[in-house]
């Protein structure tokens, strides 16, 4: 009985060995790896102190309006083209508006080989940090009454 | 979002103009956004009938939050 608890406990021990030495291995690993995925605020704002390549893959009008500070505007569709002078190897985080164009930016840069890629997950809808806003000009608190006397919802929206 | 508002739309017809702007396509709606300082998309911007902007909302909203604020509008 003894013995049998004992051949179970080193059976226990041996494995745990095996795991711990595995994580270690993967762990060692992955610096090396490639890496790309979703990050959040406190992620993307310690890629942005490192000077990590910032992307924001919105509109010319959506960039201007604010944007990250030291971000490039570069529209999803003129990503193809501007990473053709990118180094595969540097490290960039694209973001969008909401994190949907920017996914897919994030899907073409690795794609084309990339190998450090990051999107910020919720986009700058979300972000908490500092904003650079364009040249907008004073922001105006109320509009003429429409024509129809009635109050009005307006919605900015885009399709992508 | 859009069937929402869509939905609403009708619903608050003669009650709540809604002005709906694709702004990548529509230079106006794009002029506008600016100069209601609506930096991001979607924006909603809930205007009273004077004109005064009674709320902003960025993101997506819930259908029950944009019922709360068409019915506060003035």
């Amino acid at each position: 009985m003894h013995l049998l608890k004992h051949r179970r406990n080193r059976a226990l021990g041996v494995l745990a060995a095996v795991l711990v030495m595995s994580a270690l291995v993967v762990a060692g690993c992955s610096t090396s790896l490639p890496t790309a995925g979703n990050v959040d605020n406190k992620a993307a704002k310690s890629l942005e102190d490192k000077g990590v390549r910032i992307i924001d893959v919105r509109t010319v009008a959506e960039f201007e309006a604010g944007h990250i500070p030291d971000a490039e505007n570069v529209p999803l569709d003129q990503l193809a083209d501007a990473m053709g002078s990118w180094k595969p190897a540097d490290p960039i985080l694209v973001y969008c508006a909401t994190g949907s164009r920017s996914v897919e930016a994030m899907r073409m840069l690795v794609a084309a080989g990339f190998t450090s890629v990051f999107n910020l997950r919720d986009g700058i809808v979300a972000w908490d940090g500092d904003i650079s806003a364009g040249p907008g000009g004073a922001v105006a608190g109320s509009l003429p009454p429409v024509a129809s006397g009635l109050p009005v919802l307006y919605e900015f929206y885009t399709d992508w | 979002m859009k069937p929402v508002v869509d939905g609403l739309k009708k619903e608050y017809e003669g009650k709540v103009e809604f002005r709906l702007y694709d702004v990548e396509k529509d230079a106006e709606g794009a002029k506008l956004a600016k100069q209601l300082g609506a930096k991001f998309v979607p924006t909603f911007e809930f205007v009273n009938s004077d004109g005064t902007i009674a709320k902003e909302i960025i993101g997506e909203v819930s259908e029950a939050q944009l019922r709360e604020q068409l019915d506060a509008l003035k």
